[in-house]
This record gives structure tokens, sequence and C-alpha cells, in this order.
């Protein structure tokens, strides 16, 4: 397969998760699309010297995570976009997941999510939502696999407060 | 198994990610202990609402716009 080909295949399986990730970091969309197009072509840049250290969904995240924390720093002395803070609960989902989840819960969940600091939200998006394991996730973030077990931890302990009226 | 071994090993419970003594262990105290029980039922809870739900999708002219960068 080519470097191209393997890219888009990649895109095709993980664009969307890589889309997440950003968008749990930065809580905006056009940043979190940034995220996903300098992921992409960083990972097409330099695939020719990936060398099989694990599933390449972990060195993609890898790319992404850096990708999405550089841009975090850069907005860190920026005012929120209001926009964005109002239509946190539908943003990034399809109508149908709209019409089903009740927009309540949906805004709930991403409340709650915005509570976690960000190294906790990226530890908890990566296993929880991504289904990284937490060795993969270790990989991502680039720590030990015992801190991010604690972060999980601490992360579900935070949400299950957050989220008491809806468990 | 006492509670506070139980919450010491909850990341590898919920995660699956143990052996199968520790396990039966695990689920035996739970089946006396309401309190540790709740708590487990709401983090499996939790995990269950955001994999279901958690996931957020780009737009498709974006993706589209994107995917199509890769091609060349």
């Amino acid at each position: 397969m080519t470097s191209n080909a393997t890219i888009l295949d990649l895109f095709d399986r993980t664009a969307d998760g890589v889309y997440t990730l950003g968008y749990r970091l930065l809580g905006d969309r056009h940043l979190a699309e940034d995220v996903v197009q300098e992921t992409f072509l960083a990972a097409l840049r330099s695939i020719v010297s990936y060398r099989d250290e694990g599933p390449i969904e972990a060195w993609l995240y890898r790319i992404a995570y850096r990708s999405a924390i550089t841009q975090q720093r850069k907005r860190r002395d920026l005012p929120t976009d209001p926009v964005d803070m109002v239509d946190l609960a539908g943003a990034g989902r399809s109508d149908v997941e709209r019409s089903v989840l009740t927009l309540e819960l949906a805004s709930a969940l991403d409340r709650a999510i915005e509570t976690l600091s960000p190294s906790l939200r990226a530890a908890f998006v990566l296993r929880q939502i991504e289904g990284l394991s937490t060795r993969d996730v270790a990989h991502v973030l680039e720590v030990s696999e015992s801190s991010v077990k604690m972060r999980l931890a601490r992360a579900r302990t935070i949400l299950r407060v957050e989220l008491k009226g809806y468990l | 198994m006492t509670c506070d071994e139980l919450d010491a090993l909850l990341p590898e419970f919920l995660d699956g990610h143990i052996t199968d003594e520790q396990r039966d262990a695990a689920l035996e105290h739970l089946a006396t202990c309401d309190t540790c029980r709740l708590i487990v039922d709401d983090l499996e809870t939790v995990n269950r609402l955001y994999e279901d739900h958690g996931r957020l999708h780009m737009a498709p002219e974006s993706r589209e716009r994107i995917r199509r960068l890769l091609e060349f």
C-alpha cells in the first residue's frame, strides 16, 4: 500500500476520532478541523519514518494530541467564543443523533467533560470514547501507564459527580 | 476483598484487565457491599454514556475537503 493509500485508509477510520479529541480539548469546531488537517498532513509527511512501535492509530493520535496542545497554548489567552459554548450540545452530532439523544443529556455530557482538566480529558477521551488501550493512551500522552490509570480514575470520579442526575 | 482494595483495583476492573481471581474477589465483595456496588454501577454508566454518545462527527464538507488534500 502506498503512503497516500495508507493515510487515506487511516483517515477514513479515524478522522472523526481525531476530530473528537481536538474538539474535546479545544471546544471549537474550526480549531478541531485544523487539528484534523494538520495531523493527517503531518502523518503523510512522516509515515515513511513510522517503525511499527505499536498500533498506527496510537502514532496518529500522538501527532493529533501534540497539535491540539499547541493550539491550546496559542489560544490560552483568547476569550472563549460564546457561539461555540452555547452550541456545544449540538456540535458535531448528526440530526439522527440529536433526535435520539435528548438535548439535555447531550448538553450534560458535554458540560461534564468540560469540567475535567485537559490532561484528564485527553486520557478519558482516548480510552473511553476512542477505545485505545491504557498502554496506547500512555504512548499518546507520553506518560506512564500508572499515570493514565490515575487520570482515568480521577476523571471518572469527577464525571460521576457532575452527572449525578443522569445515573 | 475490602472496600479500599476494590477502590485500588477499580481502573483495571472497569477496563476488564484483571485476573479471574481478582474478578471473582471483586464480584464477591460487590455482592455484599451496597456502597461499592452503587459506585461501580455509576462509573459503568458514565463509561457507557460516553462510549455511546461521546464521539463527534466532522461536517461532511470539511471531511471531504481535508480528504482531498491527502489524495495528492
